[in-house]
Order: structure tokens, then C-alpha cells, then sequence
């Protein structure tokens, strides 16, 4: 285990509760780690088991899906969706020798700003102690040894920064 | 047996029922069998029905092959567990129950090679469980040849997470990306597969590791509530990868959570479109 | 190629003092497909606003993300923003690098290198962006009322009065609601019928106004402007279009004994009945149940009887379906007690005696014996045996304020109209003694207190601060045992009649109707408000708004200021030509569907449809799904059900989330 290790996280949550919440945790200036990113979706259910594949692939030591608790989803079914497909999700995962615990689910409600904060902090912890994807990192590594200089979106050089300014 | 199969399918081609009968015929290997479409009463005379007949012959009947939405049905030979395929396909409105007429036989198990198929182990139905004719004796239902059988799918469970996942990368790394498992599966029938996708390719289509990882993930999600057992993947696959693994494991999963099986009722809701307020959320914080 | 614009904003101190704001802006310069960077103080100003119209203008930007505060705070500001500079709003994106990011860290460093990687992630979907149009939905400017008492009238008249259609449905044979019961209202004294009945002609004549009594709602579809909503009209057998209310039926009906729901069971009716005198409309309806002829075959009288021949004994429930652009919901409220066919005892107020003394009595059915059209002509007399009662016990907060055996909540009008009932029994009974139970005073409102004051003050009724934990009969006494805790001494009254004020309680059949019509409701089955405190009418569900006391106890002033906000939420509505939505719908691709009905299945709104794909020769190749736009409201669920990715949703679609996920760690 690696204390020095700092994990990257991939978060996907809904807008209408666990995005709200995350922005009350803001409001309120709870502090939290920084090793989430979020990205915005309109609901669960439109968090397909895909992008979590996609985000293992992109380098993701973590996923953390988040949206709102039962009976409050603002498209009152979305959410149901989504406990389902990735209950059965996970349990693929684990059968395929991918620790379930790299993926994480929660229900934090607009105005659970510090459940937020709490599960981000947890699940960070967690994510730490599991340590490096070290495994999915390999696989990417055979399959693109060159990858590094061909993502479309790292950050380019100065110089042909200003090539294309012209 | 292969008698009657004959003068049925004769039957049904000569006065014009059908537009064709999908049945089983000698292959050219001893011990084999190679299907046969049957569009006259004259080739009706090559179908035999034997204890090799292990092929479902359900994935003619998806859209791809042509051979249903004629003015007339297809006629098709099926074995107990190869109708839970039509079901699956009426249920997911690929086929209609009118399109297709099912000649249900009675079955005692297949082989798969010199040995009783994998699928007839663990299977307890033996008799069609709706058809439009039926050929052979009805036979007695008996409990399945093993005690369990998922005892395969047991044994990955019990080992180490690292263990697994050696397991399965050694198996996917065999992949060789020919989608024959896609190709012989009945409920492989989406007329653009995910993989062929590319705005954006969510699988990598190279048969290098994250690709083969991707694919067979995916591919056995996409069967999770679904798949009905018939074992053509694990056929299909010359690489001899355990594909049906995978696919058993969503099955009994879905089965302890959801308590569905899939394949029984082309009435029912698939389990992962619909979801009951007291689902398990032992996973969610 | 795309050229990105991004604008980093330092938001006074409240995102600069942990991002390094310059910084991050030099670095996002350096990002792909990024053509120009800047930060300033605030983004959201207009000096700020206008950096971001100028750059669109002067370098050609195909695209803008703002780092800034939450998208739900300011991406409206910034959309409007880029519209005026000549680009599609959906072409601007936020990263929330203030909420999510200065707002929550502290480490600078590591703030600064977050704030970065929000930007890349936002710059990768930004550039997957495609214009779109806002979604125009035409409106059917018909509203429907559901519920006929007093805040139900009101919305339907105001609404009506503004010049647009009603439908009112009311479930029972005649509106007027609990307000129609009432003897006197507070705190005026006003007969409830003189200023209700007016109301109810006037709902019934009304030219815009189409009602439905004895009628419920069946089935609700559709969405907000577009409602098809499905009326179910109980056969009253009879024909309500030749019925001229003579009256005969219910005179020479010889089932007598049938207890008065209008009545509160205090007075009894015949099989076929109009439930009260002032009903609207005044036709009566059979009440299959009890009637002879329903039971076994014989009498038939009113139909023999009928000058008209308006009996149908054949008449069967009808069906109507309307179009509907809005919907009130003001069902009401019962009072809190278990079902009276079954135990006639207030759940969990057993030693109250309520079923098995018949001198305690609810708040409505004294309302019924001091009315002048109760049962006993507003002359008070007791149910037992007709006696003027000389004492009075009123018991307010029964099964209010008590989590342990009723309700957590105030019931909120039981306080003044416990004040007006002591003020109505002492003018009728001019040295009766009228004391009262309770835990305090909650007399809010105008002229409210002054009101209680009088009962106490001028009309001489005790009130004794306290509980009250028996009644017991004895020599045709009720014996009140309670507690005035103000003087700490036990009390024990011998009265001739007590009077409980029962806890409001939502009607006991409203959750059906809420899943219809997709309205949440709490744990106590009141309709939930979309927000307690700014949007107090409206519902979650667009275009679905509450009056009255469905959503929480309320008295008349409250239930009508409720409707009239309700009718001009629905005039509003009304009053434009079509709705705008954002365009965040679900799209299918019909050359990869291959009509597996998985969406369908699984999408919350019913909002996906089967559409045949058909050739040259009109013959059906396949069949595949096809979305409502109207009905789509984007929750992606159907996107991440298809297999063949052959849906995909607006603003959030495959590609923009794939290129996120792809740019989220470099």
C-alpha cells in the first residue's frame, strides 16, 4: 500500500440531487479531497455501465456513480434503474477479478452537502487502500505503448500553440 | 424419429404451410451435424434429428437470415431448451409467434463431441413447452444429471480476486476478436453491434488486451437477464474460451436478486428495464 | 476545427485565493482546440460578459467554456451571453471550478491542477457540442379541476373568469366540499352556506365551465399543455339530462334508515338522494348499496314515480376523455380516523369513548348539529336522546401534535374553530358552561386572536390548558378526567356532550391519484410542493398545481388565496402560445434500432413510441422506437438500456461523455 499514492477518481452523478449536493458542500466551504472529478449527467439512469469500462481504460483507480435516493429522483425512476444494472455490474466485475469496491455507489440528496463530503473523503480512502489500478494500467499500457503522445486532449507545446494561433 | 421428421416437414413444405423448414441434416464429419433450410418437400428428405443434434437452430429465426417476416412462417426444428431462444425473441419483438412454426422435439440431451453437452447437465426440461407440432414421445421430466450446475461458476467465485482475474485474462487474451460467440448467439441480433460503434468506440476493436477486456465484459452485460443457456458461444469458440461462464454467472446473480429467468415468458418485463422499490441497495452508500 | 474559448473567472477573492487563476489560464491556452484563454475578476459582470461576446466576435470561436461558479447558478447568464454575441447557447459549457473546486480544497497547488483538469474536461465536451433549438410545445388551453369544494370552485371560476375552459370534477354527487357542512365560519360568524352556495351556481352556470360530478379521474397522460386525461363518470342511474330535481324519488323512496354522509351518519337519507338541499347539481343519485330494487328486484317506486321517467336502473359508469393543458388538484382533506365501517373508534384515542359514546362527537359533526340544515334544524340537541346539552367539553389537538399515537403536525384550523364552536353553542344556549382542552393557542391570522379572545373574553368559555386522559359515562353524564396544568389540578367535568377537534388528515384514496397524475406526497399523504417556500402551488410535475388542503391543513382564506394562485399559475400558462423547453431529449438513430422495445420498457414517461419504418411499396421493413419530444424529459435512461447505442440523448450525448471520460486524467 502505497501512503503516498494519490488516487484518481472518476465521479458520475445526476444533476438534480448529488451534483446539487456537491455544490452545497461548496456553499457551505466544507473541505474535502480533491482526487473526484465530476462529470454532469441529467440522471442515473443515464450513467450506462460503459462509461465506467471507459473511465478504467482512461486511467481510473475509482468510479463513483451518485445520484438521488429512492423516491426522490427527479425523473422518479432513473435512480431504480441504475441500483440495478449496477448491482448486477459489480457482481461482473468481481467475477472477472476486479475488486467491486473500485466501484462505488451513493445516494447523496441537494441537501446532503456534507454526505458528499463524507462519501468523497470515504471512498478516496478506500480507493487509496486498494491502491493503483496496477493491473488495468498494464493492460493499457500492452495495448497502447505509444498512447501518450496521441490523446487528443492533453496540453500541446507553446510552440504549436502558437502555430495554430496563426 | 427421423422419420416422422421427414414426413412432417414434407407435410409442411409440400401443401405450401411454410416458407421454408430450418432443421438438422448429416454433417460431413461422422458425429457431426450441419443445419439444413429446407425450401421444397424434396430436401425435407435429408432432415434427421439424433442425440448430435446440439446446434439451436433459434438464431436463424433473428432477421439477419432472412428466412421470417415472408407471407408464410418458417418452420423450425427445436429442442426444450432451444424454444426459450423464440421466447426470449417474441419477448424482445424480433419475432412474431405467428411468423414462425415451432416443431418441438422431445430430448433427452445432446452431445457436444464424444460427451453429453455442458447444457444438458444442468437441464431440466425435456419436453417443448408450447409448440405447433410435436415430434417424439413425450418423455419423462427428470431432475437435472448434476446437483449443481453452477458448480463451474462456483469454483471462479471461491478464488482470490487476483486469481480471477488471471483466470479471465488468460482466457481473453486467447481472443482473437472473430466474433463467432456474437454470430452464433440468437440474441446477438442488434443490427449494428456496440463493437462496430465508432462515434466514439466504446470497444476497442484490436484483439489486444483492454479490447478483448472491453468486448467480453460488455458482451456478457449485454446478455445479463437475457441469456438463455443454449452454450452456442462456448461452441462457437475455437479459442475455447469459457464464454458461457460469464454469461451463467449474470444469470444466477439476476435469478438471487431479481428472481428471473429468462427465456420463460414472452410476456415478461426483462429484468434490468424494470426495477421494484425494494431491490437490494446493500452496495450503495 | 474547433476554436475553444475559455474564460477563467476569479470570482472576486472566492476562487482565486485557492486556483491560480492567471495560471490556469495560461495553461488552458495550451489545451488543444483551445484559441483563446483569459481570466478576469467577474466573469459574470457585465465588463466580463462583454470579454466573452468580444472574443466570439473578434476570433471566430466555435465554442466557450466559463470556469466559474455552478452551472445551475450562472450557465443561463453565460448562454444568454453568447446568444447575444451571435452563437448558439448550447455551445457554452461550465466548469464549476468554484463549488467543486476552490470552494472545497485548500491545497493550492492541487486546487489549481483540479480547476485545469475540470476546464480539459469541459473544452472535450464543448467541442462534441451542437447547436439545438429550445423544444416549442403548443398548449391546450383547458384546464382541469380536480376536486369541487371550496378551493376547487374558486380555481376553476377564477380560471374560467379569465377567459379560459374548466372541466371540474368532483367525486361525491355534489360539489361544495367540506365548506358546505359548516354551520358558521370564523372568525366572521358568517353562514358558510350564504357565501359558498352563490359560488356553487356560479360554478355550475358558468359558461367556461364544464362539471363532472359523481365523477372521478380515471387515467392521466401525457405532460404539461398536452394532458389527455381519462373521466370516469359513476352511473348515478339516472338520467341527469331529463331529471328536473323535482324531488318526488327521494320523498316517496321507502329506504329510510341510511345514514347521511352530508350529515356526518347524524341524520339519515333514502336510497335515492340529493345529499343536502343547496346541492349542485341538484339531481339525486341511487345509491345502488341500499336500494330495493338493486337488492332484489322489487320496488322500483321512484321510477314509477318519476314525472320525467329520468330513472335508468340500466345506467352504466361512462367514460370521457379530454384534452387538458393544466391541472389543479384540490382533493382536500378528511378528518383523522380509522375506517368508520370497521371501528368506529378514533385510532389510538380509545378512552375518548368516540363510537361507543354517541355524545362525543368530531368537530364536523357539531357543525352539523348547530347548522340550521343539520339534521336537527340548528336546534342543539345531543344524539342520545335529543336533551339541549347545559355542559360542553371541547378537546382540541386529538391526534395532532402527537407523533406517539396521531400525527406529528398541527392541524391548524382546530384551534379557532373549537373558539367558534363555543361561541355557536354558548349563542344558542345562552347559560350552557363551554370548557376547553388544549395545549395552546395558535390563533395566527388575521383578526384571529381578537376572535378566541371574544369566545373567552365576552362569551364566557374556559379554557383549561391541558390533556385530557378519560371519558367515562356515568347517570347519563360524560365524565371528563383531564389535566389544567395552569393550576396543577386534576379536573373532572361532568358534561352532557364532547366535542373532539380530530387531527386533519389527507383523504385516505389520494395516493392513486398522486401516481396518476406523478405528484410526490409525504409520509402523512399531503401533495408535495415543488418548493415549501417559492413555489408553494406548483408541483414537481410541470403544469400540475395544488389548492387547498390536499397539500397541508388550511382554513377557507388559505384553501382560496391557494386556488386563486393556482388559477393565475394556470392563466400564466395559458397565456402564452407555446411552451419552451430545453432541448435535452432523447433521439434515436432508426438505422441501427433494432426495435428490441428495451426503451420503451424501461423510459419513465412513456415517452418512447413504436414507429414502423416502411419501403417504396408502404410494405413494413421494421419496427423501431421512436421519442416524444413533448414527453421526453431527458432522463437518459433509455440510453443507457440500448445495447446497440442506437438512442442517445441531447446535451449529454455519447460522444461528449466519451470525449469527458477520455480528457478526465491526463
Amino acid at each position: 500500500m502505497n501512503e503516498n499514492f494519490e488516487p484518481k477518481i472518476a465521479a458520475f452523478v445526476c444533476t438534480w440531487c448529488t451534483y446539487t449536493g456537491a455544490d452545497l458542500a461548496g456553499t457551505s466551504r466544507l473541505k474535502y479531497e480533491p482526487n473526484v472529478r465530476v462529470l454532469r449527467l441529467p440522471c442515473t439512469g443515464r450513467i450506462d455501465f460503459s462509461l465506467v469500462i471507459k473511465a478504467f481504460e482512461n486511467g481510473a483507480d475509482g468510479v463513483l456513480i451518485s445520484g438521488c435516493h429512492p423516491n426522490d429522483c427527479h425523473y422518479n425512476a432513473g435512480n431504480f434503474h441504475a441500483r440495478r444494472r449496477f448491482a448486477i455490474f459489480r457482481k461482473l466485475l468481481e467475477f472477472t477479478g476486479i475488486d467491486p469496491n473500485r466501484v462505488q455507489f451513493s445516494w447523496v440528496s441537494a441537501a446532503e452537502g456534507a454526505k458528499w463530503r463524507d462519501v468523497v473523503n470515504a471512498v478516496t480512502d478506500e480507493i487509496r487502500k486498494l491502491g493503483p489500478f496496477n493491473e488495468y494500467q498494464k493492460l493499457i499500457h500492452d495495448s497502447f505503448p505509444f498512447r501518450h503522445e496521441d490523446s487528443g486532449a492533453e496540453e500541446i507545446s507553446e510552440k504549436e500553440q502558437v502555430e495554430n494561433v496563426k | 424419429m427421423s422419420n416422422d421428421i421427414r414426413q412432417i416437414a414434407h407435410a409442411l413444405l409440400s401443401e405450401g404451410k411454410v416458407s421454408s423448414v430450418i432443421g438438422y441434416a448429416e454433417g460431413s464429419l461422422k458425429g457431426r451435424v450441419q443445419t439444413l433450410i429446407a425450401h421444397t418437400a424434396r430436401e425435407a428428405e435429408k432432415f434427421i434429428f439424433n442425440e448430435n443434434c446440439v446446434n439451436n437452430l433459434a438464431v436463424y429465426l433473428t432477421k439477419s437470415y432472412g428466412l421470417i417476416n415472408k407471407d408464410k412462417p418458417a418452420a423450425v426444428f427445436l429442442k426444450p431448451c432451444d424454444i426459450k431462444s423464440v421466447t426470449a425473441l417474441i419477448q424482445e419483438h424480433q419475432l412474431r409467434r405467428e411468423d414462425v412454426f415451432i416443431i418441438g422435439l422431445s430430448c433427452q440431451g445432446v452431445k457436444n463431441g464424444n460427451v453429453m453437452a455442458g447444457k444438458c447437465m444442468g437441464c431440466s426440461i425435456h419436453n417443448p413447452q408450447y409448440y405447433d407440432a410435436i415430434v417424439g414421445e413425450t418423455v419423462e421430466e427428470k431432475e437435472p444429471g448434476i446437483s449443481d450446475p453452477f458448480a463451474k461458476v462456483k469454483e471462479i467465485e471461491n478464488m482470490t480476486t487476483q486469481e480471477r482475474w488471471d483466470f479471465w485474462m488468460e482466457q481473453f487474451d486467447k481472443c482473437i476478436r472473430c466474433y463467432a460467440c456474437r454470430q452464433a448467439c440468437p440474441l446477438c441480433y442488434c443490427e449494428e453491434c456496440i463493437v462496430d460503434k465508432t462515434q466514439p468506440r466504446w470497444i476497442e476493436s484490436s484483439s489486444h488486451p483492454i479490447g478483448n477486456l472491453s468486448w467480453h465484459l460488455i458482451r456478457a452485460f449485454h446478455l445479463a437477464g437475457r441469456c438463455t443457456g443454449c452454450g452456442e458461444c462456448d461452441r462457437a469458440c475455437h479459442q475455447n474460451i469459457p464464454l458461457s461462464l460469464l454469461n451463467m454467472k449474470m444469470g444466477k446473480e439476476i435469478f438471487e436478486l431479481y428472481g428471473y429467468r429468462p427465456g420463460m415468458d414472452t410476456e415478461a418485463k426483462p429484468p434490468l428495464t424494470e426495477f421494484k422499490m425494494e431491490d437490494s441497495e446493500e452496495f450503495i452508500r | 476545427m474547433a476554436r475553444i474559448g475559455v474564460f477563467v473567472c476569479h470570482c472576486g477573492e472566492n476562487i482565486g485565493r485557492t486556483v491560480d487563476c492567471p495560471e490556469v489560464s495560461r495553461r488552458a491556452a495550451l489545451l488543444r482546440d483551445v484559441f483563446y484563454s483569459v481570466d478576469y475578476k467577474y466573469m459574470c459582470s457585465d465588463p466580463g460578459q462583454n470579454m466573452i461576446k468580444d472574443a466570439i466576435r473578434e476570433h471566430g470561436l466555435t465554442g466557450v467554456v466559463v470556469a466559474s461558479c455552478s452551472p445551475l447558478m450562472h450557465e443561463k447568464t453565460f448562454r444568454r451571453a453568447v446568444t447575444e454575441a451571435g452563437m448558439n447557447p448550447f455551445l457554452c459549457e461550465i466548469a464549476n471550478i468554484r463549488e467543486h473546486c476552490s470552494w472545497v480544497h485548500e491545497d493550492r497547488k492541487a486546487a489549481t491542477d483540479k480547476a485545469l483538469d475540470l476546464i480539459r474536461i469541459m473544452v472535450e465536451k464543448v467541442k462534441h457540442n451542437v447547436a439545438l433549438e429550445s423544444i416549442r410545445i403548443p398548449v391546450t388551453k383547458k384546464a382541469l379541476v380536480i376536486g369541487g369544494g371550496i378551493a376547487g370552485i374558486q380555481a376553476a371560476l377564477d380560471i374560467a373568469d379569465g377567459g379560459k375552459e374548466v372541466i371540474l370534477v368532483e367525486k361525491s354527487p355534489s360539489i361544495g366540499g367540506h365548506m358546505a357542512q359548516l354551520s358558521e365560519t370564523f372568525p366572521t360568524l358568517d353562514c358558510s352556506q350564504c357565501i359558498l352556495t352563490p359560488k356553487m351556481v356560479s360554478a355550475n352556470t358558468h359558461k367556461n365551465i364544464k362539471l363532472y360530478t359523481y365523477s372521478e379521474v380515471e387515467k392521466v397522460s401525457g405532460y404539461i399543455g398536452n394532458f389527455q386525461v381519462t373521466i370516469r363518470k359513476k352511473a348515478r342511474y339516472i338520467d341527469e339530462s331529463v331529471c328536473t330535481g323535482c324531488g318526488i324519488c327521494q320523498e316517496k323512496c321507502p329506504v329510510k334508515k341510511i345514514p347521511s354522509e352530508f350529515n356526518e351518519g347524524l341524520g339519515m337519507r333514502k336510497a335515492i338522494y340529493v345529499p343536502f338541499p343547496q346541492a349542485v347539481p341538484n339531481k339525486p343519485v341511487i345509491d345502488r348499496e341500499h336500494c330495493t330494487k338493486f337488492i332484489n328486484g322489487k320496488c322500483g317506486a321512484c321510477e314509477k314515480l318519476c314525472g320525467p321517467k329520468a330513472i335508468r336502473f340500466d345506467q352504466t359508469d361512462s367514460f370521457i376523455t379530454e384534452d387538458i393543458g393544466a391541472i389543479v388538484v384540490a382533493t382536500g382533506y378528511d378528518l383523522y380516523t380509522i375506517d368508520k365501517k370497521t371501528d368506529n373508534t378514533l385510532k389510538g384515542y380509545g378512552e375518548y369513548g368516540y363510537g361507543k359514546y354517541p355524545d362525543v362527537v368530531s368537530g364536523l359533526q357539531f357543525e352539523r348539529l348547530v347548522s340550521a340544515s343539520g339534521p336537527t334544524y340548528g336546534e342543539l340537541k345531543r344524539p342520545s336522546d335529543g336533551k339541549t346539552p347545559e355542559t360542553i367539553v371541547f378537546i382540541q389537538c386529538v391526534g395532532s401534535r402527537d407523533a406517539a399515537k396521531g400525527v406529528s403536525y398541527c392541524s391548524k384550523i382546530c384551534c379557532m374553530y373549537t373558539a367558534k364552536h363555543t361561541m355557536l353553542y354558548k349563542h344558542k344556549v345562552h347559560n350552557g358552561k363551554a370548557f376547553v382542552f388544549y395545549m395552546d393557542i395558535r390563533a395566527g391570522g388575521k383578526n384571529y386572536d381578537e376572535f378566541v379572545r371574544r369566545a373567552i373574553e365576552e362569551d364566557g368559555a374556559v379554557y383549561l390548558r391541558g390533556r385530557v386522559s378519560k371519558i367515562s359515562q356515568e347517570d347519563g353524564k360524560l365524565v371528563v378526567m383531564g389535566a389544567d396544568t395552569l393550576s396543577g389540578a386534576q379536573v373532572e367535568i361532568k358534561a352532557d356532550m364532547v366535542v373532539l377537534a380530530t387531527a386533519i388528515a389527507a383523504q385516505p384514496d389520494i395516493v392513486p391519484l398522486a401516481q396518476k397524475l406523478g405528484v410526490g406526497y409525504d409520509q402523512y399523504h399531503f401533495l408535495s410542493e415543488a418548493h415549501p417556500k417559492l413555489r408553494p402551488v406548483e408541483t414537481n410535475s410541470a403544469g400540475i398545481f395544488l389548492a387547498g388542503a390536499c397539500q397541508a391543513p388550511k382554513d377557507i382564506p388559505e384553501a382560496v388565496a391557494q386556488a386563486s394562485a393556482a388559477a393565475s399559475k394556470v392563466l400564466g400558462l395559458f397565456s402564452s402560445l407555446e411552451l419552451e423547453r430545453e432541448p435535452y431529449v432523447a433521439k434515436v438513430n432508426e438505422n441501427t434500432c433494432s426495435g428490441c422495445e428495451f426503451c420503451l420498457m424501461a423510459c419513465p414517461y412513456n415517452a418512447i413510441e413504436r414507429r414502423e419504418i416502411k419501403n417504396r411499396r408502404g410494405e413494413v421493413i421494421k419496427t423501431v422506437s421512436y421519442v416524444n419530444e413533448g414527453k421526453c424529459q431527458g432522463c437518459g435512461t433509455c440510453v443507457s438500456i440500448c445495447r446497440s447505442k442506437s438512442i442517445d440523448l441531447m446535451g449529454f450525448t455519447d460522444e461528449q461523455v466519451y470525449s469527458q471520460i477520455n480528457a478526465m486524467f491526463v
